[in-house]
């Protein structure tokens, strides 16, 4: 198999660290053919346009309106949509619970990025040691959870907080431990970031491993000549190399973890401590589908984009400029 | 630091290797082993357990109802459940096709032709990664109610078949695995762009092209808010949604324990399954972008 | 082989796109659609969410051959508002729709209900008074034909009071008191618990204290009074009886709260009149244990209930066959067969007066010790007081939900008082914002 150096135009960063080209970039048609990527492209853009492009528009739209009733407010034409300007941006502003769903989520971020990552990546070096036992099983134990749906993981996490049935909490009984409350307050982010950790690890230790697998033997025989004990390779030599990859599942995990959702709507019912909008996502579904006002949840929502954007945008600098200078 | 040229070759062609087992290493695997298949032994365990049974018996001494539980979930209101199986197949397996495919065009447009705006096309794909779900879930709801396509089954597959991270995939795939030679060959020869694509370019993505498909699957399989936001008739309800609505029935019915923990058993096997059946001829790395030889 | 072939013009692909799309529109749109012809076979789609539904709407199909009822079964009660406000700014409400009372308001208030006092007017003697305002909300109009409703009875472990000489409350007075020696004669139980989670049994209790939290005069101007005397009274009550310690904080409807009634540490519930039906599955081990007495009183000789949950039959505003509509509604909720259909298959408890007595009603399985449990039921009935929904409901309850969870779980009457006034204010102002012309009580 060659191997050619990666030209930046042909791919942009990402996990592929190891992808190659396999001649040079594509050249330009002639005449005849000019058409044929634009045909190839039709269904993606038309189906971006209609599920991405055309919705962001109206949530935009949406969100400069608002409903007036007039009168009594009962029967026809009780409801008017008129025109309301920035003003239910400045409510999602002035909104100290929205707010509060923020900061939660960036909490719960806190909490669940840094263990799912670290545990990937230690896992992932972990299945990369050659004298380690049942890393064929382990690596599909552990890839397992992505095979369970989000609602159904919290189901059955919920199910095990639960004192009654849970064969933790029998363990803390029979050695006379305290029982924490895992619906309470401070408890529930360890309670959903146990559950997003369970269920995303896997997935992003299969990314980390793929980038490992891909380190050429000669690196490893240099270190060693060199006296470099397992763990400085591990340190020195392997993290620095799957860098790029760390990056990808860090970028997707900020993401996902803003838009956490499943974990704490699974849980609701079974505690009176977790408000309706405890994140963001609770809050623009409350308000869209519980108390019929779309347009303060596009706003929401589009404000909820944009600090989103606002974040990737960042990360993507910061990134792009600490792994260039590893290049370099 | 010395610029690293990185191949895609195994690079597994080191000496024998000394025998003795590293120990860190394994019991580290083994504990997250563990970690990650708890609850579902739990829910192995839970599954046999008949209603009087599930909160009074130890939690991992197995009951006595497996059966009796898997005929009242088959029977609750004339096997809705495996209506919801259904439904979930459908909207996994037509949605992530459908990917597969617009994917395919997409990428292989985007990784073997250079066109005026390419990059822009795909970078703006890209960004709608990072549109938060519930941003784009919302509207759409709103606007295939206008359409009068709310609570159908297009309102469930339409949104899930443009995939930004497929587009993504293939495009590498396409990149890394379709010799320009060929393509200029067979133009050469005067085959149509469309047969270039079909005969030659398609075949060899495959394994991409395999790639966009599990993950569309698997994402479309374990949705949760999007069904949630677009349907109300509960005949078409996936799994996900179905086992949901099982446990949060309103407060004048009878809760389901029973019913649910043997729902969420038999919803999580199909697609393990699917990954045991199917690492004999397609490796998990797949899943990360990397391009095997 | 021709050059040009493959040379289509941009304006021919997007016009192959535009034709794409129309298409799939419209076959889209052909689905649902009936041409309004006034005679031939009539179809209409009923969304409900009560079980077993489809078996009544069987009954009438095979009586009325030329009107059709589908069952659509929907999700729970309250994400069904929502969808109905958007299916009907699409023309696509269905024509029939089970709607929860305090639902009526909001979804009259967006259009979404017909008026069906033309084709109606005979049902309105089949209805309890209180009842039939429900859906009439005060005007000439009708907007549903009530379905049916749950009017609160307590609920109470007779064996354990028997056993621990426990008095069966007749006031909220004697409810404390007996509270106060549940938990002397057992530490580890309590009477029964608060649940944060249950506005409508919150609904419920202020209803039978008197409260109004909605009203509305002539020239249309509304009043908010969640705060009320009545609604205050309710909340510094058991505000001050869980900050005692005497009433359990959990929510209901958990593992946990199941547990606690199969296990005894909860020892009677203040539910509805379909509370067999729950205690079937929460707590089978209990099964003719429970006796049903009328709800304790605030005074002593007074005789009235408040209602949790219930539901009523609604024509949308997008049939086009209202009268045919109408007249399955009416047929649903008034007429003996399907009465008695509704009990067996669906298990509720008719509105309809007529309905809430007879042969049907059998004595709840789970109540064997009680035979005349569905005699006194309706005795209880008959006493429901007058609720008051207006148009955001929800909003009132997702922040009683909210507000009360936070003082449940902090086990403090005053932030009980605090956070009645939060839900009151949250209520007022989100009345405000839309418009309305509100005033606070």
């Amino acid at each position: 198999m060659t191997s050619t150096p990666l030209k930046g135009s042909d791919l942009t960063a990402g996990p592929l660290a190891d992808g190659t080209a396999t001649s040079v970039r594509p050249r330009r048609l002639p005449r005849r053919g000019r058409s044929a990527p634009y045909w190839f492209l039709v269904p993606a853009v038309l189906l971006f346009a209609a599920f991405t492009v055309v919705p962001i528009g109206y949530a935009v739209w949406l969100s400069l309106h608002k409903v007036q009733v007039k009168g009594i407010g009962l029967g026809k034409g009780a409801r008017q949509q008129v025109w309301n300007g920035i003003g239910n941006y400045t409510a999602v502003f002035e909104d100290s619970e929205f707010g509060h769903s923020v900061l939660r989520a960036f909490g719960y971020g806190l909490i669940v990025i840094p263990t799912m990552l670290g545990l990937a990546l230690v896992f992932a070096l972990m299945l990369d040691t050659p004298q380690a036992r049942s890393a064929k099983f382990a690596r599909l134990a552990i890839f397992l959870p992505y095979a369970v749906p989000g609602i159904i993981a919290a189901l059955m996490w919920g199910f095990l907080y639960l004192p009654t049935v849970s064969p933790f909490y029998y363990l803390l009984r029979e050695f006379n431990l305290p029982q924490p409350d895992l619906f309470d307050g401070g408890n529930l982010y360890l309670s959903f970031a146990n559950i997003a950790v369970w269920g995303g690890t896997g997935f992003n230790m299969i990314v980390i491993y793929t980038a490992l697998r891909a380190i050429p033997q000669e690196i490893y025989e240099a270190a060693k000549i060199d006296g470099a004990s397992d763990l400085k390779i591990a340190l020195r030599i392997k993290i620095p190399i799957v860098l790029p990859s760390l990056v990808l599942t860090f970028f997707f995990s900020v993401i996902a973890t803003l838009q956490v959702f499943t974990e704490p709507m699974a849980l609701k019912p079974l505690t009176n401590g977790l408000s309706s909008s405890w994140s963001p996502l609770m809050a623009i579904y409350d308000a869209a589908f519980l108390r019929s006002d779309i347009y303060g949840a596009s706003a929401t929502a589009v404000v909820l984009a944009l600090a989103t954007f606002a974040l990737s945008f960042t990360l993507l600098r910061i990134s792009d400029r600490y792994t260039r200078e590893d290049r370099a | 630091m010395t610029p690293l040229t990185l191949t895609a070759v195994d690079p597994r062609t080191a000496p024998a290797k000394p025998k003795r087992t590293a120990l860190v290493p394994t019991l580290v695997l083994i504990l997250g082993s563990l970690y990650c298949l708890i609850p579902v032994i739990w829910v192995v365990i839970a599954a046999s357990k008949g209603r009087g049974e599930l909160f009074s018996t130890f939690t991992f001494a197995p009951g006595t109802g497996f059966l009796d539980n898997f005929k009242e979930l088959s029977s609750y209101r004339n096997g809705i459940y495996w209506q919801w199986m259904a439904n979930s197949l459908f909207y996994a397996g037509g949605g992530a096709l459908l990917s597969a495919a617009v994917s395919a065009a997409a990428g292989y447009a985007l990784g073997r032709f250079a066109f005026k705006g390419r990059e822009f096309v795909f970078k703006l794909m890209l960004a709608g990664v990072l549109v938060p779900s519930i941003v784009l879930t919302v509207p759409q709801y709103l606007l295939l109610s206008k359409m009068g396509l709310a609570d159908s089954y297009w309102s469930m597959l339409l949104p899930s078949i443009l995939s930004p991270y497929g587009v993504y995939l293939v495009r590498i795939y396409a990149a890394a695995s379709v010799p320009n030679e060929l393509l200029e060959a067979a133009r050469m020869d005067g085959a149509s762009e469309w047969r270039i694509f079909s005969r030659i370019a398609v075949p060899m993505m495959m394994p991409g092209l395999i790639t966009v498909f599990l993950f569309q699957f698997v994402g479309i399989w374990n949705n949760f808010l999007l069904p949630y936001v677009m349907l109300a008739d509960d005949n078409k309800f996936p799994i996900t949604l179905g086992l949901y609505t099982l446990l949060n029935q309103g407060a004048s019915q009878p809760a389901l324990y029973t019913l649910v923990i043997m729902g969420c058993f038999l919803a999580i096997l199909p697609l393990i399954a699917l990954f045991l059946v199917i690492q004999r001829f397609w490796s998990l790395d797949l899943l990360s972008g990397s391009v095997k030889a | 082989m021709s050059i040009h072939r493959h040379q289509f013009s941009r304006r021919s692909i997007l016009a192959g796109a535009a034709a794409v799309g129309l298409t799939g529109t419209l076959a889209a749109c052909g689905g649902s659609d009936d041409s309004g012809k006034s005679s031939g076979p009539v179809k209409l789609t009923y969304w409900s969410w009560a079980p077993n539904m489809e078996k009544v709407a069987a009954i009438w199909n095979k009586k009325n051959p030329d009107i059709t009822v589908t069952v659509s079964k929907q999700a729970a009660g309250k994400d069904i508002v929502s969808k109905l406000i958007t299916a009907k700014k699409a023309g696509n409400a269905p024509d029939l729709i089970q709607v929860e009372y305090q639902s009526l308001p909001t979804l009259v208030s967006n259009d979404v209900l017909a008026d069906i006092s033309k084709y109606a007017k005979s049902a309105k003697s089949e209805f309890a008074e209180g009842l039939w305002a429900m859906v009439t909300l005060g005007t000439d109009a009708v907007y549903a034909i009530p379905q049916d409703s749950g009017p609160l009875m307590f609920f109470y472990r007779e064996d354990l009071f028997k056993q621990h000489n426990l008095t069966v409350p007749a006031t909220w007075d004697d409810f404390a008191k007996t509270a106060r020696a549940a938990k002397k004669a057992l530490p580890n139980a309590y009477l029964t618990t608060f649940s944060s989670n249950d506005p409508g049994l919150f609904a419920g209790l202020a209803q039978q204290a008197g409260a109004k939290w909605w009203t509305v005069q002539s020239g249309g101007k509304w009043t908010v009074g969640i705060d009320d005397a009545a609604t205050k009274k309710v909340t510094d009550f058991w505000g001050g009886l869980v900050q005692e310690g005497v009433i359990d904080n959990q929510p209901m409807y958990t593992p946990a709260w199941n547990n606690a009634l199969n296990k005894g540490t909860n020892i009677a519930w203040v539910s509805a009149v379909w509370a067999p039906g729950v205690l079937v599955s929460s707590a089978p081990d209990t099964k003719g244990k429970w006796r049903m007495a009328p709800l304790p009183q605030w005074s002593a000789g007074e005789s009235v209930t408040g209602s949790w949950g219930g539901s009523s039959t609604g024509v949308s505003t997008d049939t086009k066959h209202a009268e045919a509509a109408a007249k399955f509604a009416t047929w649903l909720n008034t007429d003996p067969e399907a009465l008695a259909a509704l009990v067996k298959e669906v298990a509720i408890y008719p509105a309809a007066t007529k309905g809430q007595s007879g042969s049907v009603l059998t004595t709840p399985e789970f109540f064997p010790n009680q035979t005349d449990f569905y005699d006194t039921a309706a005795k209880i009935a008959a006493t429901t007081a007058a609720s008051a929904w207006g148009p955001n409901v929800q909003v009132a309850y997702d922040t009683f939900s909210d507000a009360f969870g936070t003082a449940t779980k902090a086990k403090k009457a005053a932030q009980f008082d605090t956070a009645l006034a939060t839900m009151q204010s949250a209520t007022f102002t989100d009345m405000k914002k839309q418009g309305f012309k509100v005033t606070e009580a």
